[in-house]
C-alpha cells in the first residue's frame, strides 16, 4: 500500500541529527487533500450537530415524558380488530346462551306447572281412597259378624237337610218298589223322583251357598289380597307424590338457577356494551380511542380538550374533545419508554382523523404551552 | 432486516471477546507455549526512548525508576525527547540527567511541537543501540522490566515485545477502578491469545521494545504517516504492532515486564483518551480493509479476526445503542447487565487482590458502574472518532497554552 507522504519537518530537533525529509508534495495532491479535508471537515461538523442535536432531542423528549402527565397514546381499533372479534364473538355466544336457557326455563315452568297440577290430583286422590278404605273395614266390621252368624245357621240348615236327604233314599226305593208293584203309576213314580232330585239339587245349592258364605266372611273379617292391592295402590301413589315433589324441587332450582344465570349474562352483555370493544364491534361509523395511563387520569376528563402536537410536543392544535372514559383496565406499552403501563381507554371526538395516527395526543391544555 | 444484521454482527464480535478471555485463562493455565522462551542472558544494547510533553515532574520519576533497573547499566541509556512542552518538563529532564548518573541519560527538544510518534522517530535518531524500548513518560518501571523485554527477543522470530501495563492509582475514583479491572483483565487474559500465536495487535506504547533494525525500516512509514495531509501522531503503538506483524515478525506481550501508569481519574480525561484511542483504531481498521488481502495471506486468521471484528464491533455497538435506545430506552436499565457486570467485576477483583495486590480494588462492586461507562463509550467514540479523524493533538496531555502542532515545513 502506498502510504501518502506529508511535508515532514527540516529539522524538528535542535541537534539536528536525523536527515532532512523531502518537501516535494505535489500542488494537486495538496489541493486534493485540502479539498477532501475541507468536505470532511463541514460533513464532521454538520454529523455532530446532529448527533448533539439528536441526543438534546432525545434527553428532552425522554425527560418529558417522564415528567408530562397529560398525554394519552391514540389507539385506532379496526373493525378487524381481534379483540373487537372475540368481543363480538363472545357478546354472540352469550346472547345465544341466553336464549338458550330462556326456552330451557320456558319449558322448565311448563313442566312445572304440569307437575305440580298432577301432584294436586294424586293428592286429592289420597283423603278420598284412605275414606274409602275406612268405609268398608267399618262396613266389613259389621257385616263380617252376621256373615258369619249365617254362615253358621246354613251350616246347621244344611246338616239337618242332609239329613232329610238320607231318608229320601228309603223314599226313592219304595217309590220304586211301589212302581214295580204296580201301586203307582209310572207318571207319579216319575213326579215324585223329579221331586226327590229337586231336594238333592237344593241341598248341593244351599252347600254352594254356605261356600260363599264363609268365603264372604272370610273376605270380611281378615286381610285378603283385595284390601293387600288396595294398600298398594295407596303406596304407590304417595311414592308417585313424593317422587314429583323431588321433581318439582329440582325443576325449580334449576329453574332459578337459570333465571340467575340469564339475569348475570344481561349484566355482563350491559358492561359489556360499555366498553370500547363493544362500540367499536357494534358501530358503523370509526370511533376513536385513546389509552390514557394511571398517572394521568387526573388529565382525563370528559369534554375536555384534546391537542395533537408536532415532534410529539410542541406547536400543537387543537384536534377534539374527550368524549367518554372507560372504567376497565388495560395495559399498553409506553410509547417513549417501551415498558408496559396500566391504564384505562377514553373515546376521543376527533375533528382530525389524521390525528388518530400520532404517537401522543394531549389532554386538557397544550404540553409546552404552544 | 438492517437491525438483525447489526445484532448478529455485535454478537459475532461480543462471541470473539468472549472466547479470547476463555481461551486467555485456559491458555494461561494449560499451555506453556503461550510463553515466548525467555533468554536472560541475552544482554543486548537498550535504548530506551521517552517522548514526552507537559509531564511535568513526572519525567523525573518515570527516569528515576530507569536509572534504579537491574539490566547492566552499561547496556542501556535514556533519551529524553521533549516536544516543545510549554510547563517544567524539559527542566526536570535536565535534572534527572543531571542526578542519575549511573546510567547514561541523553535530552533532546524538538524544535516545534510534532507529537509522538515524530518524537520517538527523532529520538531513534540519537540512538545505536539493538533493542528500542519506547516508553511513555508518565509511568514508573519495574526494575526487571528492561531485562524482560529483552529476554524475549532470544526468539529470532519475535519483533517486538510489549509489557504489561498496571494501575498506579486503582482506588483514586470508581472510574480508575474500572480500568484497573480492564486494563488487567485485557494483559492477563485478553491477550493471551494473541500471545500464543505470537500475534499481538496492539502493544501498549507505555512499554515498547522493538528491534532497532526494525524500527528503522518502519520509521520512514511513521514520519509519512498523515490523513490527507495531516500529520498523525497518535496511535503510534499500534501502528508500529501493525507494521510489524505485516513485516513477518512475531508480537509479544511480556507480562512479567512490569511498568504502571497514572490512568484518567475524571471522566472529560478518560472520554478525551479513550476518544484518541478509538481514533487510533478507527485508523488501524481502515488501513486493515484497505489492505485486507495481504492481511489474509500473511497473518494469523486470530490476527485478522481481531485486527477487523474488534472495531468493527465498536462501530455496530453504536449503532446497536443508538437502535436500543430508540426501541426500547430503558433496556440497559434491566438488572441482567448490572449483576453480570458486578459478577465479572467481583471475580476480578478478588483475582486482581490475590495476584497484583498494588493493583487491588478497594470496592468489589465498583466494576457495576461500567455498565454506564459502556453505554457512553458505545454510543458516543466511535461516532465522534469518526468525525474527528483530523486531530492530532497529544490527547490527555494537551494544556491550553501549548504551540500549535507542527511538523510542517519552516
Amino acid at each position: 500500500m502506498a502510504i501518502p507522504t506529508v511535508n515532514p519537518p527540516a529539522s524538528e530537533t535542535k541537534d539536528d541529527l536525523h536527515p532532512p525529509e523531502k518537501k516535494n508534495a505535489p500542488i494537486l495532491q495538496s489541493l486534493h487533500y485540502k479539498l477532501v479535508i475541507t468536505l470532511y471537515r463541514v460533513f464532521a461538523i454538520t454529523v455532530l450537530y446532529l448527533v448533539l442535536a439528536g441526543i438534546i432531542s432525545y434527553a428532552f423528549v425522554m425527560g418529558f415524558y417522564a415528567v408530562n402527565s397529560s398525554w394519552a397514546a391514540p389507539i385506532i381499533l379496526s373493525s378487524a380488530d381481534e379483540k373487537s372479534l372475540d368481543f363480538r364473538e363472545k357478546l354472540v355466544t352469550s346472547q345465544q346462551t341466553i336464549e338458550d336457557l330462556k326456552v330451557d326455563t320456558k319449558k322448565l315452568d311448563s313442566g312445572l306447572a304440569e307437575m305440580k297440577k298432577h301432584q294436586a290430583a294424586l293428592l286429592a286422590l289420597e283423603p278420598e281412597l284412605q275414606q274409602a278404605i275406612v268405609r268398608e273395614q267399618t262396613h266389613n266390621r259389621t257385616t263380617g259378624p252376621e256373615l258369619a252368624a249365617l254362615d253358621q245357621q246354613k251350616q246347621a240348615d244344611n246338616l239337618k237337610t242332609q239329613k232329610v236327604l238320607a231318608q229320601l233314599r228309603d223314599v226313592e226305593s219304595n217309590i220304586t218298589k211301589d212302581l214295580a208293584s204296580g201301586l203307582i203309576t209310572q207318571g207319579d213314580a216319575a213326579t215324585q223322583l223329579a221331586a226327590l232330585n229337586q231336594a238333592g239339587g237344593a241341598y248341593t245349592d244351599s252347600k254352594i251357598a254356605q261356600v260363599l258364605l264363609t268365603d264372604s266372611v272370610l273376605d270380611k273379617t281378615t286381610t285378603g289380597t283385595n284390601s293387600l292391592d288396595v294398600l298398594v295402590k295407596q303406596a304407590e301413589l304417595r311414592s308417585e307424590v313424593a317422587q314429583l315433589d323431588v321433581a318439582i324441587n329440582v325443576a325449580e332450582k334449576q329453574y332459578k338457577e337459570e333465571s340467575q344465570q340469564i339475569d348475570r349474562l344481561r349484566q355482563a352483555i350491559q358492561t359489556a356494551k360499555e366498553s370500547p370493544y363493544y362500540l367499536n364491534a357494534s358501530g358503523e361509523k370509526t370511533l376513536y380511542f385513546a389509552f390514557v395511563p394511571y398517572d394521568n387520569q387526573a388529565s382525563a376528563v370528559a369534554g375536555s380538550p384534546i391537542y395533537d402536537c408536532y415532534l410529539n410536543m410542541v406547536a400543537c392544535r387543537k384536534v377534539g374533545t374527550l368524549k367518554q372514559i372507560f372504567a376497565v383496565e388495560e395495559t399498553a406499552i409506553h410509547p417513549i419508554f417501551k415498558t408496559q403501563i396500566r391504564g384505562f381507554l377514553v373515546q376521543m371526538n376527533l375533528d382530525h382523523a389524521e390525528s388518530a395516527k400520532s404517537k401522543t395526543l394531549f389532554l386538557g391544555r397544550k404540553p409546552v404551552l404552544f | 432486516m438492517a437491525p438483525i444484521l447489526l445484532w448478529l454482527i455485535l454478537v459475532l464480535c461480543l462471541s470473539l471477546s468472549i472466547a479470547k478471555y476463555l481461551m486467555g485463562t485456559i491458555l494461561k493455565l494449560s499451555f506453556p507455549s503461550t510463553k515466548a522462551q525467555k533468554d536472560y542472558t541475552y544482554q543486548p544494547t537498550v535504548s530506551v526512548l521517552m517522548p514526552c510533553y507537559n509531564e511535568g515532574k513526572t519525567v523525573y520519576e518515570t527516569i528515576e525508576s530507569i536509572s534504579k533497573s537491574n539490566y547492566p547499566s552499561d547496556k542501556y541509556e535514556v533519551i529524553a525527547q521533549d516536544d516543545c512542552s510549554v510547563d517544567d518538563s524539559y527542566k526536570w529532564m535536565l535534572k534527572a540527567q543531571h542526578d542519575f548518573t549511573n546510567i547514561r541519560v541523553r535530552v533532546g527538544r524538538n524544535e516545534v511541537n510534532c507529537g509522538k510518534a515524530r518524537s520517538v522517530c527523532n529520538a531513534l535518531q540519537h540512538s545505536t543501540a539493538e533493542i528500542i524500548i519506547s516508553i511513555d513518560s508518565d509511568c514508573i518501571f519495574h526494575a526487571d522490566a528492561i531485562r524482560e523485554l529483552t529476554a524475549c527477543f532470544a526468539e529470532p522470530h519475535i519483533g517486538s515485545v510489549g509489557g504489561r501495563v498496571g494501575v498506579r492509582n486503582p482506588n483514586d475514583s470508581v472510574i480508575t477502578a474500572i480500568q484497573t479491572v480492564i486494563y488487567y483483565s485485557a494483559f492477563e487474559l485478553y491477550k493471551i491469545p494473541e500471545n500464543w500465536t505470537r500475534s499481538i495487535c496492539c502493544i501498549s506504547g507505555c512499554l515498547f521494545a522493538i528491534r532497532r533494525d526494525l524500527l528503522l525500516e518502519i520509521e520512514p512509514a511513521i514520519r509519512a504517516r498523515n490523513w490527507f495531509g495531516i500529520p498523525v501522531n497518535q496511535g503510534e503503538d499500534r501502528f508500529l504492532t501493525h507494521q510489524t506483524l505485516l513485516r513477518g515478525y512475531g508480537t509479544y506481550i511480556n507480562n512479567d515486564a512490569l511498568c504502571w501508569t497514572t490512568v484518567p481519574n475524571t471522566l472529560p480525561v478518560l472520554f478525551k483518551q479513550q476518544l484518541r484511542w478509538r481514533r487510533s483504531i478507527v485508523r488501524d481498521f481502515f488501513f486493515t480493509l484497505r489492505t485486507l488481502p495481504q492481511h489474509v495471506w500473511k497473518l494469523h486468521p486470530n490476527t485478522v479476526f481481531t485486527l477487523v471484528l474488534t472495531p468493527l464491533g465498536a462501530a455496530v455497538g453504536s449503532l446497536v445503542v443508538v437502535t436500543m435506545l430508540t426501541s426500547d430506552p430503558l433496556a440497559w436499565a434491566s438488572p441482567v447487565p448490572l449483576i453480570a457486570a458486578l459478577g465479572v467485576g467481583a471475580v476480578l477483583t478478588w483475582v486482581i487482590k490475590k495476584y497484583s495486590a498494588r493493583e487491588a480494588v478497594a470496592h468489589p462492586l465498583a466494576f457495576g458502574a461500567y455498565i454506564g461507562w459502556s453505554l457512553v463509550s458505545s454510543l458516543f467514540l466511535t461516532p465522534l472518532a469518526l468525525c474527528t479523524m483530523d486531530s492530532a493533538d497529544w490527547g490527555t496531555r494537551t494544556k491550553l497554552q501549548e504551540v500549535p502542532l507542527g511538523n510542517t515545513n519552516r
